[in-house]
């Protein structure tokens, strides 16, 4: 039966096989990137959002300090 | 001791995220999609993520709407934003699942274009904010907005039941099989995703908490 099996499948057969293969794990590895990239992405959004809001919050105490003295 | 929960929690979801995938190379391809397949691992626990994130806007909007506290309204953007990637990270997977399963990158079948919907909307939501500057009249109209947005939420879900679509029938609660050792790790990997949103939610949330405080600071300085 195996042996049949083997009989019908030409060579093209097998490189077209082992090319979709490849194909398809080419596209999952960009899917997972690409999912992973997107997510990293929003962390050093909010990183850098929490800086700002961090140097901001001084900037506002700061000024508050300096205020009454003056 | 917030801080101490937060990195509990994502120390635990990296683990659990490194063992699933370590786990998931490991699985056979499956028989008719080959590898690509494995992509539901990210896709879904990313959609059923960014739909807990909208159901979580639409609960703490009416909240607001009731009580007026602007903790549910800092909660309702921290988690439409967090939601909001993880969405868009749900589209982008589909989209590449879909040109190596149909040829294609995208189609305009009912669960796609629902799905592109809700993402516009919930963009629309935070465009929304920014362009209110004052902060009860912001949180009053987002918060409208946020429930009327919810709306799409289910015909997403659903659009698979109620139409005939491209998009495939569940693979869990739809009649679809999943090895048993497949499901165990989507179930962690479930977990971990939600964990990661839960990390992010918490951050943001902080950081409404800053903008509140700058808000406050701002309206002392003006005063003095």
């Amino acid at each position: 039966m195996f042996a049949l099996m083997l009989l019908q499948v030409s060579p093209e057969d097998v490189t077209r096989e082992i090319e979709r293969l490849q194909r398809n794990f080419t596209f999952l590895n960009s899917g997972l990137w690409v999912a992973w990239l997107i997510l990293v992405v929003y962390v050093l959004m909010m990183v850098g959002r929490e800086r700002k809001l961090k140097r901001e919050i001084a900037g506002l105490k700061a000024m508050l300090e300096d205020k009454p003295r003056s | 001791m917030r801080d101490k929960i937060l990195y509990i929690i994502g120390a635990a979801a990296v683990i659990l995220l490194a063992r699933d995938l370590y786990l998931i190379t490991g699985f056979p391809p499956e028989r008719n999609q080959g590898v690509i397949f494995k992509i539901i691992f990210f896709h879904v626990p990313m959609a059923i993520t960014a739909l807990t994130c909208a159901m979580v806007a639409f609960l703490s909007s009416i909240l607001f709407l009731i009580t007026k506290n602007f903790k549910y309204d800092a909660l309702a953007v921290a988690v439409t934003e967090v939601g909001l990637a993880f969405l868009a990270g749900n589209l982008i997977t589909g989209s590449i699942w879909g040109r190596v399963a149909w040829g294609i990158w995208w189609t305009w079948d009912a669960r796609l274009t629902s799905a592109l919907v809700c993402w516009l909307l919930y963009a629309g939501y935070l465009m929304l904010r920014n362009a209110i500057e004052e902060p009860t009249q912001r949180a009053t109209f987002a918060a409208v907005f946020s429930i009327f947005a919810f709306i799409d939420v289910p015909i997403v879900i659903f659009s698979i039941k109620w139409w005939r679509t491209q998009h495939p029938q569940p693979v869990f609660w739809g009649g679809g099989s999943f090895p048993p050792d497949w499901k165990a790790v989507f179930g962690w990997q479930m977990l971990a995703v939600l964990m990661v949103g839960v990390v992010f939610t918490m951050v943001r949330l902080r950081q409404e908490e800053f903008q509140r405080e700058i808000d406050s600071l701002r309206r002392m300085a003006h005063a003095l």
